[in-house]
Parts: C-alpha cells; sequence; structure tokens
C-alpha cells in the first residue's frame, strides 16, 4: 500500500491543440491513486496546524454557564417540532435527508442555535408548540406548527402575497400587539388543543386562536372563522396580577398571586368549574370548596381539573367517568370545585390531569397515580380512585443516589412525565408516534429515562409531541 | 353475474381531525385502502342549532351538550361512503366511541390512532341504513338515493370509477350502451 503512495514521474502523450502535432510531455510528479496533479495548500494546512496549537484547552469551571437548547420528539409531520428539514427535506443533500414522519428519540432542535436564540419557556398544543427566546436583547414568542386556527397567529409570506400559512414547519415570530414589540417578558405561556394563551409582564394576557368555547376569554361569534385571523386578542378585565396560566383542552385556567382560580372556555364536563355546564366567554372566578384557600398549582390537560393548595390539600373537578374523582364523587361530572382527601400522600405539591389518568407530587418526591389508563404501575389496565404509589427506585434513587426525588410532572392526554433533580426525565403510558421518546413505539407501563443528552430543565407535553427545554455545557 | 347491492352511510369527519392537515389525509386513506368509494364530499361548518337538530336522538343525555359544542366549533368533512355492508364496516373501521378506552383496547382504528378524548373522537357514522339516509339528507338535501341506485350503482358494483382527488370523490365512467346492455345483464 505504501509503495502506491509513493511520488512518481509519469510520461503521457498529447495531442497539440496549436499545431496538431503529438507532443511528449512529462507532467509535473503526481500520486500514484490520482492521475490528476493535486492543487498544493501547505501554507494553509501550515496555518491551520499552527492555529490549533495556539487554542488552549479547559476543563469547564464553576463559573460557566450553560446553555439552554430545545429537544423535540413525536409526529414530526404536523411541524411542530420546529426542524424544517424533516418535512421538507433539502434537495442539496439528496439521499442524506428524507422525509421523516415522527421521530420516536429526542431531536435537537437546531434552529435556536444557529439563530442564537436562548429559550426559556416552552409549551405544546395539538400539533403546535410556542417558545419564548431571548434573541440579540430582544425577547420574543416563536410559534411553530399548525396554525388552522390561528393559534399561532398571522404568518404572510411573502409578505403582501395574500399566501397565509395554515401550517409552520419552523418557528417564526408571534408578533404580539404591546407597547415594546422587542421586549416581551412572557411570564407564562400555555397551549390547548387549538389556542394560545401568553402572559407578557407588564402588558397583560393575550389570547389567539380557536373561540369557538370561549376559551380566548372573548365572547362566543356563531360562525367565526378562526383561520387566516389577524386579531390577537388582549384580554380587557384582568382580575389580579395573574402568575400563571393553564389550558386543557378547550378551556383556561388562570391562577393569580393571591391563590385564586379564573377560568373561561368548555363547561359542558364541568371543567372550568363555574357552577354550570356551559360555555363561559369571561374569565369567572372559581369558588366551591377552593373559595378562601390559597391555590399554589392547577394541572389540566384533558377535562379533568386539578388544584393543590398551599397547605398541600388537593381539590378537583371537571370529568370524572374514569373514577378521577371517584374519593369524593360516583357523579361522572363534577362542576364545583371538591376536596380530595388523600391523608396518606402526605403534603401535595403539584397535581396533573390527563384524559384519564391523574398524578400527583408530594414533597417527598413522590409520584401517585390514579384514574384509568397506563399508570406506570404494570401492564394491567385498572381504574383506580386512590392514589398510589410508584415505587421510588425506578425514578433513580438507590443506594448510590439515596437523595434523588422527583420535582416535576406534566402530563399529556394519555401518558405521564416526570422530572427529577438531576435532570433526568421519565416517561410512560401510550406510545403513539413515539411520543414517549424512548426509541421506540411500544407502550411503556412503567417509568422509563428519557435518553436526553442534556439536563431538564422544563418540559411540555403536547397531544402528539413533547418538548423539552434542556440546559447543557456545549 | 350478480353482484350483492352496495350500501350507503354517512361519514362525518369532525373538527379535531380537520384541523389537521396532514391527519385528514391519513384517515381519508386509510378510509380508501379499506375498499370504501367515497360518493360526495363537501366541508361544512354547523350552527350550534344544526348540530343539535342532528343530534336530536341523543337529546337528554348527559354528553349531548359537549357533543354539539364540539360540532359546532369548527369546520367538518361530510362523505357519502359505498361499499358492501357499509354502516358496519365504517364503524368497525372508526372503533368504539369511548377513545380513552378503545386507544388501549382498538389501537389499530381511526379512533384508536388519532382519537383524543370520548368527545373529541375523529368521525362519526351511521349506525343503520335507516339513519344513513335521514343523515344523508341531512348533509346532502340534493342528493337522490333511489335515482343512484337505478343509474350510478352499477358502474360502483363493476368497480367502473375513477377517483377526483380534487373534488374527492369518485365518479361513475361512462360506457357505450353495448357494454352497458352487458352489465345490465
Amino acid at each position: 500500500m505504501a509503495s502506491s503512495l509513493h511520488i512518481i514521474g509519469f510520461r503521457v502523450q498529447k495531442l497539440c491543440g496549436h499545431c496538431g502535432v503529438t507532443h511528449k510531455l512529462l507532467l509535473a510528479p503526481v500520486t500514484a491513486n490520482s492521475l490528476v496533479p493535486q492543487r498544493n495548500n501547505w501554507r494553509k494546512n501550515y496555518a491551520k496546524r499552527e492555529a490549533k496549537k495556539q487554542v488552549i484547552y479547559e476543563n469547564v469551571g464553576e463559573n460557566a454557564k450553560k446553555t439552554s437548547l430545545i429537544y423535540a420528539w413525536g409526529q414530526a409531520s404536523s411541524g411542530a417540532l420546529g426542524i424544517a428539514s424533516y418535512v421538507k427535506p433539502n434537495l442539496k443533500f439528496r439521499g442524506k435527508q428524507i422525509f421523516i414522519n415522527k421521530i420516536n428519540r429526542p431531536a435537537r432542535v437546531r434552529f435556536f442555535d444557529i439563530n442564537q436564540m436562548k429559550p426559556y419557556d416552552i409549551a405544546c398544543g395539538y400539533g403546535f408548540t410556542v417558545v419564548a427566546v431571548k434573541y440579540q436583547n430582544k425577547r420574543i414568542v416563536l410559534g411553530t406548527g399548525v396554525n388552522t386556527d390561528s393559534q399561532i397567529g398571522y404568518h404572510e409570506t411573502p409578505k403582501g402575497s395574500g399566501r397565509i400559512l395554515d401550517q409552520l414547519i419552523e418557528p417564526s415570530h408571534i408578533k404580539l400587539p404591546i407597547q415594546k414589540p422587542d421586549d416581551c417578558r412572557v411570564t407564562s405561556v400555555a397551549c390547548g388543543r387549538a389556542h394560545t394563551v401568553i402572559i407578557v409582564e407588564n402588558e397583560g394576557v393575550f389570547t389567539l386562536g380557536n373561540n369557538a368555547y370561549g376559551q380566548c376569554g372573548r365572547s362566543i361569534v356563531e360562525g367565526e372563522d378562526y383561520s387566516k385571523n389577524q386579531t390577537i386578542n388582549k384580554l380587557a378585565e384582568v382580575p389580579g396580577d395573574i402568575i400563571k396560566v393553564v389550558c386543557g383542552q378547550d378551556h383556561t385556567l388562570f391562577l393569580t398571586q393571591s391563590g385564586e382560580v379564573y377560568s373561561c372556555g368548555l363547561g359542558a364536563d364541568g371543567q372550568t368549574g363555574v357552577g354550570h355546564y356551559n360555555n363561559t366567554s369571561k374569565l369567572t372566578r372559581i369558588k366551591g370548596d377552593i373559595d378562601g384557600v390559597k391555590v399554589t398549582s392547577v394541572g389540566s390537560r384533558g377535562d379533568c381539573t386539578l388544584a393543590v393548595s398551599e397547605s398541600g390539600d388537593l381539590f378537583g373537578w371537571g370529568n370524572s367517568e374514569y373514577n378521577q374523582l371517584g374519593l369524593v364523587t360516583s357523579e361522572t361530572q363534577v362542576n364545583l370545585p371538591r376536596h380530595i382527601p388523600v391523608p396518606h400522600c402526605g403534603k401535595v405539591i403539584k397535581a396533573v390531569a390527563g384524559g384519564s389518568s391523574c398524578a400527583l407530587l408530594n414533597d417527598q418526591g413522590q409520584v401517585y397515580v390514579w384514574g384509568f389508563g397506563i399508570l406506570g404501575k404494570g401492564p394491567k389496565l385498572e381504574m383506580s380512585s386512590t392514589p398510589s404509589l410508584i415505587p421510588e427506585p425506578i425514578f433513580g434513587r438507590n443506594e448510590l443516589s439515596p437523595n434523588t426525588k422527583i420535582v416535576d410532572i406534566e402530563s399529556g392526554l394519555t401518558y405521564l412525565a416526570a422530572k427529577n433533580d438531576n435532570g433526568d426525565l421519565y416517561t410512560w403510558g401510550r406510545n403513539n408516534n413515539g411520543v414517549l421518546g424512548l426509541n421506540e413505539e411500544k407502550n411503556q407501563f412503567f417509568p422509563w429515562r428519557v435518553a436526553l443528552p442534556a439536563e431538564a430543565v422544563k418540559v411540555a407535553c403536547g397531544l402528539d409531541h413533547m418538548v423539552a427545554l434542556c440546559k447543557s455545557f456545549t | 353475474m350478480k353482484t350483492r347491492p352496495l350500501q350507503l352511510t354517512l361519514a362525518l369527519l369532525k373538527p379535531d381531525v380537520v384541523a389537521h392537515p396532514h391527519i385528514l389525509h391519513n384517515v381519508r386513506q386509510m378510509i380508501l385502502e379499506n375498499g370504501f368509494y367515497f360518493l360526495m364530499s363537501k366541508q361544512h361548518r354547523l350552527s350550534t342549532a344544526q348540530a343539535e337538530q342532528f343530534y336530536a336522538e341523543h337529546r337528554g343525555k348527559f354528553f349531548q351538550n359537549r357533543l354539539v359544542t364540539f360540532m359546532s366549533s369548527g369546520p367538518l368533512w361530510s362523505h357519502i361512503l359505498c361499499a358492501n355492508d357499509a354502516v358496519a364496516k365504517w364503524r368497525k373501521l372508526m372503533g368504539p366511541t369511548k377513545v380513552l378506552k378503545t386507544v388501549y383496547e382498538e389501537p389499530l382504528t381511526v379512533r384508536g390512532i388519532y382519537g383524543l378524548t370520548d368527545t373529541r373522537n375523529c368521525a362519526h357514522g351511521s349506525d343503520s341504513d335507516e339513519t344513513a339516509k335521514r343523515e344523508i339528507k341531512f348533509f346532502f338535501p340534493d342528493f337522490d338515493i333511489e335515482k343512484w341506485y337505478e343509474e350510478e350503482c352499477i358502474y360502483f358494483q363493476k368497480d367502473l370509477v375513477e377517483f377526483d382527488a380534487s373534488l374527492f370523490q369518485h365518479i361513475a365512467v361512462p360506457q357505450c350502451s353495448q357494454c352497458l346492455s352487458d352489465l345490465a345483464l
């Protein structure tokens, strides 16, 4: 092999273009495996080698800052992952890029790295994602995915052409009608099935998308066309200082600093908790058992709603067809908040409710589950109205790390997710389209760690996709 | 050769499916692959009163309110499907109503794959021949079922149809009189 690399002289005969006579030419020495003479760029290579010597490699110090990354997985064909090449492969890389319908492992969304954006808040709806980012001393909100109800704003490209996008495959700027458009400090953002609610600091509450049930907090207009809608609604009478918003499928819940809960939207199952089963288009304060109680956390993804008070009590209202509220009532619909006694669960700090399954987290870092579906306690599907503990060793508590505990739980419609204090993300439940990110598409019957190459900070569960905001040294 | 008469049924694709172009495409593809013919296709937007009228049989049931408000929440597609034993076949392909149970028990049906909750359950199908006739009349008042059986049914039985993707329906291919007389035999 070595001999073939030796430089040899090579003699060729060539017909001269000028005189038409065959000349004998001696070419410059060439390598045997390529007869074309190579361009000699030793100067460049030398400079490269020297530049490499100048770089000093250093281990990460204590003061080093972690950068924010976004990982996404699940259904890709809606565009909700924000990875354009999955939906529209670049023809330059023919063969390397193909259309990807769904992805069952975490995929890095490089859009934010390429544009040097630092994400700090995320929310997922049905086929769309909203991300709040810092970008060149600005703070803006981006959206990607399905836009058939204008839930991620009005996007016309090219401008003035009348081509209004129904679906975005890459994050695009949502222009909110605020005083300082470049300084949109998002306090909280949440997405329902087809609507988005964004709370901006010092500006107010903005709602976009479908308002067929009044979930946007404005009066319902019969037969309104929500697609290609340019208007973004700002809630006029905002009660108190709203710090958090949570969206169910078609209803919205607002939590204020003082612990009051307000709601609007679909009330057919009582999920708005206002004492009747009609839709409410105006923010209404929820009373019932949470009247006078300081609520610190609200959770709802489907049609059942759970709330947790500062003292660690659990409250619930809405749909109870799968025994989500079975401890206090046998009715299938509850339209006023009811106190759910769970003394064996300790002090509850967070509770989430999916379509049929519910989960709560206590201050010891333990997760309890109840309801119906894959609850995380084995392959047997059963309806249970009493919360039962998921063993802690599953979430990474063992002899080597005895203090590991779960610090956050989230819920999709048919799956659950939990995050521990090491930044490990665990998912379990129905694995449609690889939404659990476990590199396979079989249902997962007990919590399993997602192979995220970074530390998870926040996770948003959509209906057919999941997005995780992570931090890592790069 | 005598073939079995074709049956007609009404299929509604509900607002949760219609809002997602890729899911709408996939559901229709599923219907086509299962050997259904699309006779008519039309996009609708129901008002609350119309939805209430359509679901008059459910009046008084606990889910009537949420069903009606959901059906009037966005655009929906209605299709007249045609196949042998279409009513039962479409209901089987669609899966049971209770989506949150169906996703575990019958995961390969339309509702098992794309259903969200018990209310947002992708699709609607007529439950019998009489209901199908009534529901087709509701969504397609101009469509004459008896006339169709007399004039066009024979093409569909012999599979002499073409699929028009822009209208999203099958259209009978006219034949010469000789062929028609052969077919009639």
